[in-house]
């Protein structure tokens, strides 16, 4: 069974979402224990599997046993880069998915079968993406993946949302099919799809990666790949589609498929045109580096300019992209760049989920969409507010969580690169960033005027009216039910152990860096 | 009018660079390209191992349907999931549920909204002639997925011109009728099932321990000689089910769209 692992990872919440389609439909109750269980499984295989490769190195798994000559079959490949980000996405899922829990008595509507379904095909598809050795694969599952998540953001019930998801489905397909013209690009010029095939075809051959086709596949893989992340002047579509969409949506969209797409990114920098070839082309990374600066900037002054919750976290995305990003093109001949952009996009992944969690719980047990509601927050609710601080805390980039740990390590690589503008624009950002968290644990602390609570009656622990009395109203400590609340406290724990253990994690994914970029082109 | 000339002025440099890379393109249908003939340094090219084995791996003459349903399986596995997840989606969009809007819109005389064409002569001639039409459609299209072996077809072709016959009644005759034989729940779990035989017949492998999809390991449940032709007959069942799924999926966009989720009137 344990060879198995790398194809149970994406097989479990793919069944899962079948056994919803056929017995889901009629019989809600099957929905959630269905999703939750198949996330597990994936879970499980996940660790078992980054285990593997801990011990043993890269783990390839063969679809349908075509294993030579290599790229007439489907290759799955788990290493030392991808395998925690595998974790992640299960971890990150299965959060989100324990978030929709509906409490008893709770009106579930006819369309919950839907939204778990499409829930586990986005995890299906991700997990596929983030594990496909095939360039081509990768396209398959970015079409899962996107599909799913246009009906995820449409799903609600407000027009806006079908709007967002407009514009979010015309930006996602004109992505999509950047990526694939780049990838037939390749295939044209190379004859394989196979991601190691071509690593090693670009290495026996010094002079094919400078001809105008692998150049313009490459600048066509990349474009497609920046829209599906949002980087800065691609981002339109974020802000409205995970803002006005589902709390239980935007917990599995927002944290995981722009890192997902910056992690195809690296895979095809890092074992499919190869450090050593884009090292060559400095001048392009530097021109990267600068639209990340821009990313970056744009970013903060875009998220300084909100006034909703939700649409200023969704401005905070499209300014980390810029890190990582960035962090990729440094060029840094310690890898340190990439080693942070990789670790950014764990870390990024969990701050993200623990935020949207946060918010979600705020938006659908208080009501607070604005951040002037927020006032009073930390009495209405200290644990879920506790989980905010945190999230909010990595993301300023606060030791011991991760985020600190992360522009650590971009900040070392943008020195030893001598990218002082980028330096720069990471230390603006945190110092933004700071500027927002403070704002919001102000409002939410000192916040003179609680406004009164928009709870819908629903949800609430009744804790009983606490002995908290304020000077105008008296506020009831309404935490969320423990099933929004043990997700946000959860999130918030593993950014802290994120950070903690952050130097095994960094040596992991270093060795895997530089045995991926061995052992692919030495063959 | 500058939101059109900003898109025309992208599509035309999005153009220009696609253009630019082509001058460096092998010819075209040379024999000598990279992908006909594969790369120094790479694996031997993919193309050539198809045409030179497939048969011997397979027993299929079709290498199209070997490539698709067997080699690369994993991806056409994914394509009728996408497929899938676009019916889930519209339909998670579009549909309208009773429970979901509260007072349910009363049904405004049926007997007008169902037969928009009914009620005119037309209906007799362009009715009777889609009925005979239709299960000649179907058979047609049943020995279009069951001959993508030999010739060009297949799950998808066979799978859209059986969604094809469906939407074809629903559009001469009425969409009440039609959904009294394909009904909602018909097509909605139809539609999954195709992806049950397809990823099921890919599970069965993983059952003695071989990798998933790897139809070899099925000669036994086949009762076939060799494993070869295990993957032939595998290769009908996966053909079967991205038609199931097909059919189901077609048709359910359009009930839905066509009647913006009321699956009532509508054209």
């Amino acid at each position: 069974m344990s060879e198995h692992f790398p194809a149970l990872i994406l097989l479990a919440p793919l069944f899962g979402a079948l056994v919803i389609g056929l017995f889901g439909l009629r019989d809600h109750r099957v929905c959630l224990p269905a999703t939750l269980s198949a996330l597990a499984v994936s879970l499980f295989a996940a660790i078992a599997l980054a285990r593997q490769v801990a011990t043993g190195g890269p783990v390839d798994y063969f679809m349908a046993g075509w294993e030579e000559p290599l790229g007439i079959g489907i290759q799955l490949r788990a290493d030392a880069i991808n395998s925690l980000l595998l974790i992640v996405i299960a971890v990150v899922s299965l959060l989100a998915a324990v978030f929709t829990i509906r409490p008893a008595g709770e009106r579930d509507t006819e369309k919950t079968p839907y939204f778990y379904i499409l829930f586990l095909l986005l995890a299906v598809g991700l997990f596929g993406i983030t594990i496909a050795g095939d360039a081509f694969n990768v396209f398959v599952l970015i079409e899962v993946t996107a599909l799913s998540s246009y009906g995820l953001v449409a799903i609600g019930s407000s027009k806006r949302c079908k709007v967002a998801a407009f514009h979010y489905l015309i930006m996602g397909t004109v992505g999509a099919s950047f990526y694939l013209l780049g990838v037939g690009y390749l295939y044209l010029k190379l004859g394989s799809l196979n991601m190691q095939d071509i690593h090693r075809i670009l290495d026996a051959d010094g002079t094919l990666h400078d001809t105008r086709a692998i150049r313009t596949a490459f600048v066509f893989i990349l474009v497609g790949i920046w829209t599906k992340m949002a980087l800065f002047p691609l981002h339109g579509w974020l802000p409205n589609a995970y803002s006005y969409s589902p709390s239980g949506s935007a917990a599995i969209l927002a944290p995981l498929v722009t890192k997902v797409s910056v992690y195809v990114m690296v895979r095809m920098m890092v074992s499919v045109f190869g450090l050593d070839r884009l090292e060559m082309n400095v001048d392009w990374g530097h021109l990267v580096v600068w639209l990340a600066v821009i990313a970056i900037v744009a970013g903060s002054m875009m998220a300084l300019a909100q006034r909703e919750v939700k649409k200023m976290l969704c401005c905070l995305i499209i300014a980390e992209v810029g890190y990582m990003v960035g962090g990729a093109w440094l060029g840094d001949p310690g890898r340190w760049g990439i080693t942070g952009t990789l670790y950014h996009i764990l870390a990024d992944a969990l701050m993200t989920s623990c935020l949207f969690l946060a918010a979600g719980a705020f938006a659908k047990w208080l009501g607070v969409v604005k951040l002037d509601d927020l006032s009073g927050l930390f009495r209405k609710m200290p644990l879920a507010a506790t989980g905010f601080v945190i999230g909010g805390l990595a993301i300023i980039g606060v030791p011991p969580t991760c985020g600190f740990y992360s522009k650590f390590y971009l900040i070392r690589g943008g020195i030893e690169s001598g990218q002082w503008f980028y330096v720069a624009a990471l230390i603006g950002s945190s110092l933004v960033n700071a500027v927002l968290f403070f704002r919001i644990f102000e409002i939410a602390y000192f916040g003179k005027n609680p406004v009164a609570s928009h709870a819908h009656g629903h949800g609430s622990d009744d804790h009983g009216p606490h002995d908290h009395t304020h000077d105008e109203a008296p506020v009831v400590r309404r935490e969320p039910p423990l099933h929004a609340l043990v997700p946000v406290l959860i999130a918030a724990a593993l950014l802290v152990l994120l950070g903690i253990f952050n130097g095994p994690i960094v040596e992991f994914i270093r060795t895997g860096l530089i045995e991926t970029a061995k052992v692919v082109s030495n063959g | 009018m500058k939101a059109k000339i900003f898109a025309s002025l992208s599509v035309l440099i999005t153009g220009a660079i696609l253009l630019y890379a082509v001058t460096d393109f092998p010819d075209f249908g040379d024999p000598g390209s990279p992908p006909n003939a594969g790369v120094p340094g790479g694996a031997p090219s993919a193309s050539r191992y198809y045409l030179e084995n497939t048969y011997r791996d397979t027993k299929v003459p079709n290498v199209v349907t070997a490539v698709l349903a067997d080699y690369r399986g994993y991806d056409t596995m994914f394509e009728t999931v996408v497929i899938l997840t676009a019916g889930i989606a519209i339909f998670a969009i579009l549909r309208v549920l009773r429970r979901d809007d509260a007072p349910a819109a009363p049904d405004p005389d049926p007997a007008r909204t169902d037969h928009t064409i009914d009620g005119d002569h037309h209906r007799i001639i362009v009715g009777t002639t889609c009925r005979i039409a239709a299960p000649l459609i179907q058979i047609f299209a049943l020995y279009v997925v069951a001959h993508g072996h030999y010739s060009p077809g297949g799950g998808f072709q066979g799978g859209v011109m059986l969604g094809a016959s469906f939407i074809l009644l629903a559009l001469s005759g009425s969409l009440r009728e039609t959904l009294t034989r394909f009904s909602e729940s018909d097509y909605m779990r139809m539609a999954f099932i195709g992806i049950v035989i397809y990823a099921g017949l890919g599970l069965l492998p993983m059952w003695v321990g071989r990798n998933f999809l790897d139809y070899g390991a099925l000669s036994g449940l086949f009762m076939t000689k060799g494993e070869e032709m295990a993957r032939s007959h595998s290769m009908l069942g996966v053909e079967i089910g991205v038609a199931v799924t097909v059919m189901s999926i077609m048709f359910a966009m359009f009930a839905n769209l066509s009647t913006r989720g009321r699956l009532r009137g509508g054209l």
